[in-house]
């Protein structure tokens, strides 16, 4: 009898979700209780759930080499091979193994805080890691086009390092990029401050205060070499400071939009100079302080809503002043003069398919340590192409090539031409924010 | 130096406020901008932020976007998560805090009329759907006369010195387009009952109130390009149906659509679905006359 009552108030509630699904206008009609009065639930917050998304990036990965020497390659003067024991070093370049590779996930929340703020935060998800990329806050109502962000954040130094990986037109981020910045990009806690010029086109000018923690241009502890007779004090507070300036404009079908940056900031490199020379006897670091300078331009020409071509250009140049110790005692000077540049073609020529062809290039690569210039190669480059398929705006198929001379193998110091072929799957579920230009 | 600079800024922003005495009213689409502009009138300047021959769904965000959306007092958007893809990041970097959500300086024209094919499951299995029900409205010329009467209503809000022109435009644009749809309902009551098959459901709206049965769409969910498979199923059925039209829109390839017409016998009717869709669409008037008169040949 009592099932025989519930099923009859399921039945009569059920009836009036219907008819107020049906009926959203007048709202005059509301589900009851039970009791059959109007149900209210004045504590309920489900409203206020956040947007919630995950990407998952998966690819199959085939390379002329082995996982483990393809993990001890290096860029001389540029990228040291990570070999560092004991070091958790989650956060990889991406589709580092022959065969399967899980690259990461990537959880988002994001959400209004209040009139005021706006909250975004990212989780960078391993196979073994759960990792906060970003979190930050940005302000809504600041007067004079002005914004405030802070926290944890991708810097908004050049064009690609404020993207994440999944908006990237290519399975791996541009080499001079990696050289400069590493395999996380210029991510950093800090805060900026940007200002969207008052003019009647796209001007914004931008300025930021970082902890510098980057470790392939920066870093912020201090060292003492193995024998104690050179030390380094950490940097205590900010050590990075950025600027830069965007624009953009609009001509016929073209888009045009070009910027240039500056980041200047403490370094403090170690690479195994409290190492026993006997153990380790490359252990060295470097301290002193590095400038890094960007330009970079894109040009998009939209054919019509769907297809595009769209060519996109970076030139970034560093310099670093200090010195170099190693782990027998030895302090001399310091000077790296580097730069690269990267070049992209991507042509959006179906509503589902991309094409794409980059072209990096290191073309300066100078150190000089103690007043002797290193004997390092200047001209390295990469070749990468792609095709992608896009099934539809939430999930990406891709498949690329790519031709790297930019890699030499740590023993005997020679040149390894790397090819490799990457088919990568990327989803994306659940409520993920549209994406800027 | 810093003092110069925040001395350009400062008279820069007077120039630029100054300049412009006029209700400045950015809008998502052209058929909202000719809206605006015609109860507008002299007392608000207008500008659309995506051309009628463009997907409405995908407008590519171009940072030029992001200035015409911080200058704006107003920002008149369709709304039904239509501009989901691309407006969000627009709006929230214009820094413009007088056009965020909750503001009175944005209006949701969606919330004027009753959305219809509202989703009972929510799933992208079913596609690009969209929850909050069909977004394309805009395409039932009845419509207008609420939507017309939404923006008068906050234009009057924001801008209370302008309020009795904003009504007498109204009652003027109204009028004129009561009557104009009296000559559309004739001209379009002979579709009443007959069978078409569009490539998207754009023109669902326009097709209820014109009594036009669609038997099915080209793409076979939203969003997703036909497959050859499903155009067979689609040709078997349009047959079956006895199929009379095929609407196509403007950004969309025809091939699809003029292989099922050419093999069912069946019209195909390329038709504007916004103002500068097609040359004759310049206006509200111009786009329901073309609509009308495309269908009528």
């Amino acid at each position: 009898m009592r099932k025989a009552i519930l099923l009859v108030i399921f039945l009569y509630a059920s009836g009036y979700a219907v008819a107020q699904d049906s009926d959203t206008g007048t709202g005059a009609e509301r589900r009851r209780n039970a009791y059959n009065e109007p149900i209210s639930e004045p504590f309920a917050q489900g409203r206020f759930i956040p947007d919630i998304s995950l990407i998952a990036d998966f690819s199959v990965a085939t390379r002329d080499i082995g996982d483990e020497r393809y993990e001890s390659l290096e860029v001389p003067g540029l990228i040291h091979a990570h070999s560092h024991e004991g070091e958790d070093h989650h956060h990889a370049a991406p589709n580092a193994r022959n065969g399967f590779n899980f690259n990461y996930g990537e959880l988002s929340l994001y959400s209004v805080v209040d009139p005021y703020f706006d909250l975004f935060a990212t989780f960078h998800l391993s196979e073994e890691s759960f990792e906060v990329e970003e979190a930050y806050f940005t302000t809504r109502s600041l007067p004079l086009g002005l914004q405030v962000k802070a926290g944890k954040y991708l810097s908004s130094f050049g064009r690609t390092n404020e993207q994440h990986s999944h908006y990237w037109d290519f399975a791996n981020r541009p080499l001079v990029y990696r050289a400069f910045f590493g395999d996380h990009g210029l991510l950093e806690r800090g805060a900026r401050l940007t200002l969207l010029a008052p003019l009647p086109f796209y001007l914004l000018i931008g300025g930021e205060v970082l902890t510098g923690e980057n470790e392939a241009s920066f870093g912020t502890e201090g060292f003492e070499d193995f024998t104690g007779a050179n030390s380094v004090e950490d940097v205590n507070g900010p050590g990075l400071y950025t600027g830069y300036i965007k624009t953009s404009f609009d001509i016929g079908q073209f888009v045009v939009l070009m910027g240039a940056s500056l980041a200047r900031g403490k370094t403090r490199i170690d690479h195994g100079v409290a190492d026993d020379p006997a153990e380790n006897p490359e252990g060295h670091a470097a301290s002193g302080t590095t400038g890094i300078a960007g330009a970079d331009l894109t040009v998009k020409y939209l054919i019509d809503s769907y297809r595009y071509i769209s060519l996109q250009t970076e030139y970034l140049y560093r310099a670093l002043d200090g010195y170099r110790y190693d782990n027998a005692g030895t302090k001399a000077e310091l000077e790296k003069r580097q730069s690269g540049i990267y070049s992209q073609l991507v042509v959006r020529f179906a509503r589902r398919w991309r094409i794409g062809f980059r072209y990096d290039l290191i073309d300066k690569n100078e150190v000089k340590a103690g007043g002797t210039m290193a004997d390092l190669p200047d001209t390295l480059d990469r070749y990468t192409g792609m095709i992608e398929f896009n099934p539809s705006e939430f999930a990406r198929i891709r498949l690329q090539y790519g031709h790297d001379r930019s890699s030499y193998l740590y023993e005997g110091e020679r040149r390894k031409i790397n090819n490799e072929l990457v088919l990568q799957f990327n989803m994306a579920i659940g409520a993920h924010g549209a994406h800027a230009f | 130096m810093k003092r110069i600079l925040s001395f350009a800024l400062l008279a820069l922003t007077l120039i630029a406020s100054r300049a412009d005495a006029k209700l400045n009213v950015a809008c998502s689409y052209p058929w909202i901008a000719d809206l605006a502009s015609k109860i507008g009138g002299d007392r608000v300047s207008v500008s659309s932020l995506s051309r009628g021959s463009w997907n409405p769904h995908f407008v590519v965000p171009r940072p030029s976007l992001i200035v015409r959306a911080r200058e704006a007092d107003l920002l008149i958007i369709n709304g039904a998560q239509l501009e989901i893809g691309w407006l969000p990041p627009v709006v929230r970097e214009s820094r413009n805090p007088n056009i965020q959500q909750g503001t009175r300086g944005l209006l949701d024209l969606s919330t004027a009329v009753r959305l219809i094919d509202k989703p009972v499951d929510v799933s992208r299995s079913g596609g690009d759907v969209h929850p909050d029900g069909n977004p394309h409205y805009a395409l039932d010329p009845h419509n207008i006369i609420p939507l017309s009467s939404a923006v008068a209503a906050r234009y009057a809000l924001i801008d209370p010195e302008g309020a009795a022109l904003y009504e007498s435009n109204l009652s003027v644009f109204q009028t004129e387009w009561k009557k104009r749809l009296a000559a559309w309902d004739s001209r379009l009551s002979g579709l009443r009952g007959i069978k078409a098959v569009s490539y998207h459901s754009l023109y669902n709206y326009f097709a209820r109130r014109y009594g036009i049965m669609l038997v099915g769409t080209v793409e076979p969910l939203p969003g997703i390009p036909p497959s050859s498979r499903h155009m067979e199923s689609l040709v078997e059925r349009s047959r079956a149906e006895k199929l009379t039209l095929v609407l196509q829109d403007v950004y969309n390839p025809a091939g699809p659509s003029r292989m099922l017409a050419g093999k069912t016998g069946a019209r195909l009717v390329v038709l504007p679905h916004d103002v500068g869709s097609v040359p004759e669409a310049n206006d509200l008037f111009g786009l329901f006359d073309s609509i009308a008169g495309r269908l009528e040949r």
